[in-house]
């Protein structure tokens, strides 16, 4: 709320913002000329002209989307698999567990890949790049929703 | 000014930290620290016995004496002849291994399996599978939470860039937390370090994967206004907006190189626009420190 809504709104507790204010001033001279009081009558809101806000219509679940999707993506596996030959089972389930990275290989690969670059450069990038993320962490997020 | 040349200048070092990680020691030669050996860019050949492990990287490979440690090869060939032998394990990947029958003591990895597979099956099929897996996922992510998928979603389309970069910093100490833990291995403690942050790191690219499928889904498909809104039967709410999203991007994964790089910024956009807004949550991740007034 400005100054000059907070006047319009109760002019005796804000008489001081007239000293400061000169369209407001002028519309006090002229309630004073034409002795009345002044109304303030809030805008008239529009729902349609505000912008579609994120969460209208975000709780709908549309589950033939979803099945089709699914049913899409099931059948386009099924038929790359049996295209190379594959069973299809077997296949989509291999594919699956091959996503997950093997344990040992991995970490072996971490300690010789620091064992390369050294222990101290290691621990100088760890805090610079940790206190650069803290750093980005800090900031509040921006996007707003309800 | 100073503002200014943040945010340039943390991308700018989290990318070399990250190449710095991802390409030990930075030089083309061959190097040798204590027992191991490295072999960056050229071609070797292991004519003499090596008492640690080797790793080459970008290079071709001949091994025709004993490696008493692990073999490491990423992208180039490895060839094993007269006495070549591994006494650990060999790890590759994007690497052509040939002649290592019966000469690799421990086992034979490809560190990314996803290749090794792919040789076996067709590499879409593969994709295809994994696609049906993110779907289920994020179904499952978008029923139990999908205001924070919502948030975070609206996070990422007016924040990008601070995401993308928050991203890229993530990752970069994701990998470096992973090699500091890994000495820790030994002592023990490293183990329960290295599990908690892998999943840490696979729930926050989970979870903000949904939410990128739910940005590129409302970007593509969703309503510009209310009338629109309300003439729509299907493509409204958040769950159909992900369904797209998935479908969008999982398209887009099957064509070659192109789709593994737009999976791979769409990850870096997961990870950030995930830990950007705490998971959809909001909050802040530090409690702010305020002396108690008199």
């Amino acid at each position: 709320m400005t100054p000059c809504d907070e006047y319009l709104e109760n002019p005796d507790a804000n008489a001081a913002h007239l000293e400061t204010c000169e369209s407001c001033r002028a519309l006090a001279a002229l309630a004073l000329e034409l002795d009345q009081e002044i109304e303030v009558q809030p805008r008239p809101l529009s729902l349609d002209a505000l912008p579609l806000a994120p969460w209208e219509g975000a709780s709908h679940r549309t589950w033939p989307l979803v099945a089709m999707g699914f049913a899409a993506t099931l059948i386009l596996a099924i038929v790359l698999f049996f295209a190379a030959g594959v069973s299809s089972l077997t296949g989509i389930a291999n594919a699956v567990f091959s996503a997950i990275p093997p344990v040992q290989p991995v970490v072996r690969a971490l300690q010789l890949t620091g064992r390369a670059i050294g222990l101290p450069v290691i621990a100088v990038l760890f805090i610079a790049i940790n206190s650069i993320l803290f750093f980005l962490l800090r900031r509040a997020p921006r996007g707003i929703d309800v | 000014m100073f503002k200014r040349l943040v945010l340039p200048l943390t991308v700018l070092t989290a990318v070399a930290v990250l190449g710095i990680v991802v390409s030990p020691t930075g030089a083309s030669e061959r190097h040798a620290f204590g027992k191991d050996l490295y072999i960056i860019g050229k071609p070797a050949t292991i004519s003499q016995p090596v008492d640690g492990s080797v790793q080459a990287y970008r290079a071709n490979v001949t091994v025709s004496n004993v490696i008493s440690g692990d073999l490491l090869v990423l992208g180039g060939a490895v060839n094993f002849e007269g006495a070549g032998r591994v006494d650990g394990n060999l790890i590759y990947a994007a690497s052509r291994v040939t002649n290592a029958d019966n000469r690799v003591r421990g086992h034979i990895y490809p560190l990314a399996s996803l290749e090794g597979a792919a040789a076996s099956m067709t590499k879409n099929a593969i994709v295809a599978s994994l696609l049906l897996v993110w779907l289920i996922a994020a179904i499952i992510v978008t029923l139990m939470s999908g205001r924070e998928v919502r948030l975070s979603s609206v996070e990422v389309r007016t924040s990008a860039l601070h995401c993308f970069v928050l991203g890229l910093v993530a990752f970069t100490s994701f990998v470096l937390s992973a090699i500091a833990f890994s000495y820790l291995v030994p002592y023990i403690v490293g183990v329960p370090l290295l599990a908690a942050l892998a999943v840490f790191a696979i729930l926050t690219k989970v979870y903000g994967m949904v939410a990128i499928f739910h940005a590129a889904g409302t970007l593509v498909a969703g309503s510009r206004n209310r009338q629109q809104l309300a003439s729509r039967k299907w493509l409204r709410g958040d769950l159909a907006m992900v369904v797209i999203g998935v479908l969008l991007l999982g398209a887009i994964r099957l064509i070659p190189v192109v789709g593994a790089i737009v999976w791979g910024l769409a990850s870096i956009f997961a990870v950030g626009t995930a830990l950007a807004t705490k998971f959809g949550r909001r909050e802040p991740w530090f409690l702010v420190w305020r002396p108690s007034e008199a």
